[in-house]
């Protein structure tokens, strides 16, 4: 168990230098570098002028070099320094990741929960209007693009009944209170949450309807209701356990994907997170600003993967003995 | 060993499925009855309708598409086939229990074998869980489990395949029910332990004095278990009678086929063996068998006539226990 663990440990280790590296290599392989961006914005420089800023950032020197200024000082936890910011990239992503995480937690939990309920439940009535609701409404969630959905829900909620705010995280004028600042960043959560929760609800009621579905028709569901088990029992207690294995795993999964996931919604709806921070230095080719973004999302899958792994020792014992 | 109203009757039992829009029966005309402390064997081939027999005992006929269509099953005068789904609840693992073909998929993977045994003393009878709990403890070494109250406590992967199987009849028994079907139990077993199984049944089958309804296509088995034997053949009975006379004076030329098909342990190695004899082709589909007008063997009879092509016989009496549904039975020699 203990051995397990350590190799998994060191699998993520090596895991993350491999991204570390690829990612460094093709942003670099990409046209256009931080110094043209700038140059660009100052409205132009003399060639000692570039020549320097390439030297000051480093960018002068061979690719592996950089690699490995770059690798070193990522050991030693400093991600850089933003070429547009003006400020160290640990800095900016953390001031942005808790927009992020409050955004994706909120959207991921009532996608789960109502998506896990509508998939039992459809399972169960596998005819009735529920079941066919659910197939449709997971069929538009996964084909209707998220910015779109995100567009409708603000011409819906915002314009044509305007209840709720277009766009931030906060409203301009500043909040008195603790409690009015919770209600007013709660206030601005829904739409972004509810839109990025739509696609998930699809995922995921899909999910635990066929999921669901498989482990009803299993021999141990049959042994259950056969043993005298009530109706509620043999559901929740049989048959969900082992259907909502594969929605853990998504959910980790998922969850490690914050960022990636986030991008459009926060982009659509300019939530201060740090998708839209990604989406910005890809921009104005901030290249450290990205490269930080990047390593920091590949961390969270990481990070994830393992925390899903143990979870799921602890739901299915099987894995414990393999 | 008997008394004069059955513990369980069933009567013209007919079970359909639905497929492409028509009700296809897959049982028909199923009448049989069971005392208490006796053990009746069901004996058919792959499909003959036996297992699905077997669910409707229990009102767990998979709906849709199946159901029951017509007919009765009496426990005690009480019809389950009428009978709400709370009702059927509380007779399901109380008082008519069931032992499936695949113990190594039949319990629940994520709970330990204790809970799973635990859960339907709960579910019966109230017990607090501490009670449920030393109550499995206590089923689990009825079933001959070595140090049970460790074994409790193991999920069903951690244990072997007839280890498996007796927890399964430890669920099966624990609240002791009147009747206990058992779905060809030892089918997925080796023969050592098959041996052991059917020891236990006997055991307990004296200990809480269950009728015991044995599903097999072991002609081997029926002979050492079983009481009475009822044939089935497409869905239907075609031959009932005291395990005896069952295996020493078949009537049914189906029946004669499936003891023919015994392989015989010959004593002399230097004896050629005898070729094995099978029953040439396969029982028709129930979908096949709808359209038929005369006896469904017939196909497959070495000795059907051409009345037997038009029509379907009759089950008849041979006696106070025994019956048979041929055509020919009286000209055949015995």
């Amino acid at each position: 168990m203990l051995t397990g663990l350590l190799r998994k440990l060191a699998n993520a280790v090596l895991l993350l230098f491999a991204v570390l590296v690829l990612n460094f290599a093709l942003i670099h392989i990409a046209p256009g570098d931080p110094v043209e961006a700038l140059v660009g914005e100052m409205g132009g420089a003399t060639p000692e002028l570039i020549a320097e800023l390439r030297e000051s950032f480093g960018l002068d020197k061979p690719l592996y070099v950089q690699i490995g200024h770059y690798l070193g000082r990522v050991l030693q936890g400093d991600l850089g320094y933003s070429t547009y910011y003006d400020q160290p990239v640990t800095y900016l992503i953390a001031e942005r990741i808790g927009p992020t995480l409050l955004l994706v937690t909120v959207a991921l939990l009532w996608a789960i929960v109502i998506g896990t309920i509508l998939g039992v439940f459809s399972a169960q009535r596998r005819n009735s209007w529920i079941s066919h609701l659910v197939t449709v409404l997971s069929l538009a969630g996964f084909s209707a693009p998220v910015f779109w959905i995100g567009i409708m829900l603000i011409l819906l909620l915002s314009v044509a009944f305007p209840i709720l705010p277009i766009s931030g995280m906060t409203s301009t004028e500043a909040a008195t209170s603790t409690i009015g600042y919770i209600l007013d960043v709660a206030h601005h959560l829904v739409l972004p949450a509810l839109t990025l929760g739509l696609i998930y609800l699809a995922f995921y009621s899909r999910l635990s309807r066929t999921s669901m579905l498989e482990v009803l028709e299993t021999d141990y569901v049959r042994t259950a209701r056969a043993k005298g088990l009530p109706k509620r029992l043999v559901i929740y207690k049989h048959a969900l356990r082992n259907a909502v294995l594969p929605v853990v795993t998504f959910a980790g999964l998922q969850f490690g994907q914050v960022i990636s996931g986030a991008v459009l919604v926060e982009t659509v709806f300019a939530w201060p997170g740090l998708g839209t921070l990604a989406f910005e230095s890809i921009l104005r080719r901030d290249t450290p600003t990205l490269l930080g973004i990047l390593f920091f999302s590949a961390l969270m899958v990481v990070v994830m993967n393992l925390l899903t792994d143990f979870i799921y020792r602890r739901i299915d014992p099987r894995i414990k003995a393999t | 060993m008997t008394s004069d109203t059955p513990l369980l009757s069933v009567r013209d039992l007919e079970i359909s499925f639905r497929t492409g829009g028509r009700d296809i029966p897959v049982v028909r005309d199923l009448s049989f009855d069971l005392s208490a402390g006796e053990t009746l064997g069901i004996v058919g081939e792959s499909g003959c309708g036996k297992s699905i027999t077997a669910l409707s005992l229990i009102g767990l006929v998979p709906s849709p598409p199946g159901r029951v269509s017509k007919g009765q099953i009496l426990l005690n005068g009480e019809d389950i086939v009428t009978a709400g789904e709370d009702r059927l609840t509380r007779i399901r693992g109380n008082e008519i229990s069931m032992v499936f073909q695949e113990p190594m998929t039949s319990l629940n993977p994520v709970y330990t074998v204790g809970e799973q045994i635990a859960e339907t003393a709960r579910a019966h009878f109230g017990s607090s869980r501490a009670e449920a709990w030393d109550r499995a403890i206590e089923m689990l070494r009825l079933v001959g489990i070595p140090s049970p109250e460790q074994r409790a406590h193991n999920y069903p992967h951690q244990l072997s395949g007839g280890m498996r199987q007796r927890v399964m009849i430890a669920i099966a028994l624990v609240c002791e029910p009147k009747v206990l079907i058992a779905d060809e139990p030892t089918t997925a077993l080796d023969v050592t332990v098959q041996a052991q199984i059917f020891d236990l049944f006997r055991e307990l089958q004296h200990k809480i004095s269950a009728a015991i309804i044995l599903i097999t296509h072991d002609i081997g088995v029926v002979a050492q278990m079983c009481d009475r034997v009822m044939v089935m053949y497409a869905g239907r009975k075609i031959e009932e009678g005291p395990v005896r006379s069952f295996i020493r004076d078949p009537r049914h030329p189906y029946t004669r086929g499936l003891i023919s098909c015994i392989p015989k342990l010959s004593r002399d190695p230097s004896d050629t063996p005898e070729p094995l004899f099978e029953i040439p082709g396969v029982v028709p589909s129930p979908a096949d068998l709808a359209e038929l007008k005369g006896c469904a063997f017939a196909p497959r009879c070495n000795r059907a006539i051409n009345e037997c092509l038009l029509h379907s016989p009759a089950l008849t009496a041979l006696g106070p226990d025994r019956a048979v549904a041929c055509l020919r039975q009286e000209e055949i020699p015995a």
